[in-house]
């Protein structure tokens, strides 16, 4: 199952054939359903008006017999009330009556015990059996006719009436046993006084009626049948229900609500039509009562009898509708199959090139729908991939010199600054530290220091701008501030310098900003000048808290020649230290875009008070690192801090 | 009906008896054959004796037993008296009946322990309250017991005799009738008139459970045959014990019977009777099957009936045993 699935998952061509074979499957089932609920409504309707049409015509056919028995019941009475005193009379009348009537098989003219003179029993009774007319009286002290229902019935119910089925035997010429079922019509003969003087019973042959009544059938497999007063069988194709069984039978070891529901309603006398499970077969039975007897005459016609035709009908649709679909299915598996080969073959190509194989030629469908314009598309993106790729090449060769430049750049960068500390062992009195970390292979920062004579010139420095041009800015500035240095020239005129130089042909108007001090490490005297840049921080000598250095508002360096820069001097910068940093450690940004700021740096000095450059370098680097987190460095990074020990100053 | 022998009988009560039976019935009937006669047509009722005889019990015991069933309008109480049969079934009020009337009889089996007449009403209601109703019961005479209780209850019931009773139930010609738990009530359950246990009376579970069924014989034949009647009673016992123990089979042995005599009935109402029948050979206080005359529903059935003026002096058990 899992194999299927993943076959259906990765099949196109299954996946679209199932989707179309669930749609085609969806309204072709329900087309059918619908189809077959209209149809079958029809059939039932026209079963309902047939079977009843039917079932009328058989009433009255049974109603003509019935009525002819009624008929001559009546013609007999008026006979026998006219001869009341001939008893010989009632045989011939009795005769006269299956002469007159052939569906009668028997006729008995019958009288209380002594009515006649001389006869204590007196039943004229005629019988037919084939083409013979017997007529006997037949009472005697071993048939005592009184006792049975076609008498007792009419003499109680003081009414005419038919009996319930009843059996009636004799022996023929072999002695062997005959007999016969059938129902009786009883009249009741009355005397003047109105008292009850004997009966009339007129006798039809149910197993004649059930015949007659069994010829009807309004489809192949449907039935007809008669249910007496007391649910008897009168008529039923099924031999051992005939006669011998009730519809309730079954019941009586195994009850059924429904059928004995249709069991009442026949029995009282309703006319209606029912669906229910008669002898395991799901049926309709249309029912209505025959006037004046109690019987109840039905047809009962099996559900796959009616929807015979029908059923095998939308057997046949569901079977073809079963082998289109899955023709379909499998065709549809066979087009799109064949259509997306070209695709399945365009992807294995695609694979060798995504593979690295970018000069497999992939091979050209010529067709115009959308898998042609797929193919082209394919080719033409080889084309412009294989291009691309050829100039990512040429780009990355170009790259990786460049990045290797800027490498042996960023190397020639930190050569240019002193990095090996302490850098003047032999001055103990000084200390000096500095860091610097561009923010990309080479950067515009600078700091530099060298000592000439007792005097240490030092500068911190940031060129406007990132990268190489910084970067060649500030090795220009290193040099002309060496230069200009050991021409002995002050903080002041250094700046000056510099500025008269850089002004010149500066077409980029690249500026920097720039402290220069100039340090005796005799007197302690410091000399410097700010050129726009961060005011330094001074940590005083008496143990008060770091403060930033007061600086004139002196402009950058390199925008205004001529500009004229103003100095200051701090006479005696024993026992202090001066932490110069350039703008990408106060402006540094954590993921929140919060700057470090100058309150953290001051706080972060005002601990180090103590500690040497270096410790406080790093610590400062190290609380920086710890507010910028994982946020990426945007700007170069560089400070210096140089300290003059107080030692000197007590000489 | 070509030889003008018409018989007209009740659908469920058509009595059918062989022609050839009929015809050498009396110059056997005193050499080596046993003429039996069920009071009824062919069914359940009489299951024993027709195991009896299929089992080969009754060869067992020398004896040729022919059963011949009577006609509805000639009972076996008819049969008896006429000598053409040796023995017959009746009833034990039946039989006090005839004693009463001056034949003298013997019981030679008793198969019935329990009463299985029941009062149904058409209405649901309590057939003992329907004063002045019209009633029918049968002409063969197992009505006694009813007609002394429903006198002592002064019901005014109004008796119709009717060779059968269920047919005028179903026509409306009654108000209620008479019926035998094995037979007519559920004849009258199939018609769907009545619904089980509405509108019945049972005197067995009013102090009037008096045993029904059991073989007689006059004392004169059984004087005259006396082994004859005593190896009829034991096969007769032994075929009631077989078909207790096997029912289905014995079903079948019935519906042959059923089907020969073409009898208008079903298997399912057969093997209800023959249920009920079994059920009731038990003896109420031992719940064995004893066959035996029981002195006390002897005395109180002979009690009863010259109570009602239906005997003119108390039969004795006495009178009764061989």
């Amino acid at each position: 199952m899992r194999r299927l699935l993943d076959i259906i998952r990765r099949s196109f061509s299954a996946r679209l054939s199932l989707w179309v074979l669930l749609w085609a499957a969806l309204i072709f089932i329900g087309s059918l359903i619908y189809v077959s609920v209209v149809t079958r409504r029809s059939i039932r309707e026209q079963t309902i008006t047939g079977a009843t049409r039917v079932l009328e015509n058989t009433e009255l056919r049974l109603n003509r017999i019935l009525d002819d028995v009624e008929n001559m019941a009546d013609n007999l009475e008026w006979l026998v009330y006219r001869h009341l005193d001939s008893p010989e009379s009632m045989l011939e009348y009795s005769r006269t009556a299956l002469q007159g009537n052939h569906d009668l098989i028997g006729c008995s003219i019958s009288f209380e015990p002594d009515f006649f003179p001389g006869y204590h029993y007196f039943s004229a009774y005629t019988s037919r059996a084939d083409d013979e007319v017997v007529t006997t009286q037949e009472g005697n002290d071993d048939y005592q006719y009184f006792y049975l229902d076609w008498y007792l019935l009419p003499k109680i119910l003081n009414q005419p009436c038919w009996t319930e089925p009843y059996s009636d035997w004799d022996y023929d010429d072999d002695a062997t046993l005959q007999t016969d079922m059938m129902v009786s019509y009883c009249k009741p003969l009355t005397g003047d006084d109105g008292s009850f003087i004997g009966s009339i019973s007129l006798d039809l042959s149910l197993k004649w009626l059930s015949e007659t009544i069994s010829a009807v059938k309004p489809y192949t497999g449907s039935y007809c049948t008669l249910l007496s007063r007391g649910g008897t069988y009168m008529v039923h194709p099924n031999p051992e229900k005939l006669f011998y069984q009730t519809i309730f039978t079954r019941s009586l070891v195994d009850p059924d609500p429904e059928r004995d529901g249709l069991g009442h309603s026949m029995l009282d006398w309703n006319t209606d039509f029912q669906e229910v499970m008669l002898d395991g077969v799901d049926s309709y039975v249309f029912y209505k009562p025959l006037k004046n007897t109690g019987w109840s005459l039905a047809i009962v016609c099996p559900e796959k009898t009616i929807f015979g035709s029908f059923n095998r009908i939308r057997r046949i649709l569901s079977t073809l509708l079963i082998l289109g679909l899955l023709l379909m299915f499998f065709s549809c598996i066979r087009v799109v199959g064949r259509s997306v080969k070209p695709l399945r073959e365009l992807a294995a190509e695609a694979g060798r090139i995504a593979s690295g194989d970018f000069e497999h030629r992939i091979p050209r469908i010529d067709r115009s729908d959308e898998i042609g314009a797929l193919s082209r598309s394919f080719d033409d993106m080889q084309s412009s991939l294989v291009s691309y790729i050829d100039e990512l090449k040429s780009t990355t060769v170009k790259r990786e010199r460049i990045e290797g430049e800027l490498r042996i750049a960023h190397a020639i960068q930190m050569a240019m600054v002193p990095t090996v500390f302490p850098p003047f062992p032999e001055r103990k009195e000084l200390d000096i530290y500095a860091s610097m970390t561009p923010a990309k292979e080479v950067g515009g920062d600078l700091y530099d220091f060298f000592l000439l004579g007792d005097s240490l010139y030092f500068c911190i420095c940031d060129v406007s701008g990132k990268g190489i041009p910084a970067s060649l800015v500030m090795a220009m500035m290193r040099n002309l501030f060496r230069v200009y240095a050991k021409q002995g020239q002050s903080p002041l005129e250094i700046s000056m310098s510099l500025n008269d130089n850089l002004s010149e042909e500066n077409e980029h108007m690249m500026f920097v900003t720039a402290f220069f001090g100039r340090l005796d490490l005799k007197s302690g005297l410091l000399e410097f000048c700010n050129c726009g840049h961060n005011p330094p921080v001074l940590i005083p000598a008496d143990g008060g808290a770091p403060a930033f250095l007061e600086c004139e508002a002196n402009t950058v360096i390199g925008v205004c020649p001529g500009w004229k820069y103003k100095g200051q001097s701090i006479k005696d910068f024993r026992g202090c230290k001066l932490f110069l940093f350039t703008d990408g450690l106060n402006e540094a940004e954590n993921c929140s875009h919060e700057q470090f700021g100058d309150q953290r740096l001051l706080a972060v000095l005002n601990r180090q008070q103590r500690a040497s450059a270096e410790d406080t370098v790093r610590e400062m680097i190290d609380a920086l690192s710890d507010h910028v987190g994982d946020a990426e460095a945007s700007d170069d990074l560089t400070i210096l801090c140089l300290g003059l020990s107080a030692g000197k100053k007590q000489k | 009906m070509k030889n003008g022998r018409h018989i007209l009988a009740i659908l469920t009560l058509a009595a059918l008896m062989p022609a050839a039976l009929c015809q050498a019935q009396t110059k056997k009937s005193e050499l080596d054959t046993f003429i039996f006669s069920p009071q009824w047509s062919a069914q359940a009722q009489f299951a024993g004796y027709y195991v009896a005889k299929e089992k080969g019990f009754y060869e067992e015991e020398g004896l040729d037993v022919q059963i011949v069933h009577p006609f509805s309008t000639q009972t076996a109480e008819d049969r008896l008296r006429r000598g053409v049969s040796h023995a017959a079934t009746l009833t034990l009020t039946e039989a006090m009946s005839i004693v009463d009337d001056g034949l003298p009889l013997v019981n030679i089996l008793q198969t019935s322990m329990n009463s299985a007449i029941l009062l149904v009403s058409r209405y649901g209601g309590d057939p003992m309250k329907l004063r002045g109703a019209k009633v029918v019961t049968w002409r063969a005479g197992f009505g006694q017991t009813a007609k002394c209780i429903a006198s002592q209850s002064h019901l005014s019931y109004q008796w119709i005799t009717a060779a059968s009773c269920v047919n005028l139930f179903i026509a409306g010609a009654v108000d209620a009738t008479l019926a035998m738990s094995y037979n007519e009530y559920n004849q009258l359950l199939q018609t769907g008139l009545i619904k089980p246990g509405e509108g019945v009376y049972r005197f067995s579970e009013h102090g009037f459970n008096i045993q029904e069924d059991g073989v007689y014989m006059t004392r004169t034949a059984f004087n005259r045959s006396r082994s004859k009647a005593e190896a009829f009673a034991r096969a007769s016992r032994r075929g009631w014990e077989w078909a207790a123990e096997h029912p289905e089979e014995t079903l079948e042995i019935v519906m042959e019977y059923v089907r020969s005599m073409r009898i208008p009935t079903n298997r399912i109402l057969q093997s209800l009777m023959l249920d009920e029948i079994l059920r009731l050979q038990l003896d109420p206080d031992t719940g064995t099957r004893d066959f035996r005359l029981r002195p006390d529903m002897v005395r109180q059935a002979s009690g009863l009936m010259a109570k009602e003026g239906l005997l003119s002096r108390e039969v004795k058990y006495e009178e009764l045993l061989p």
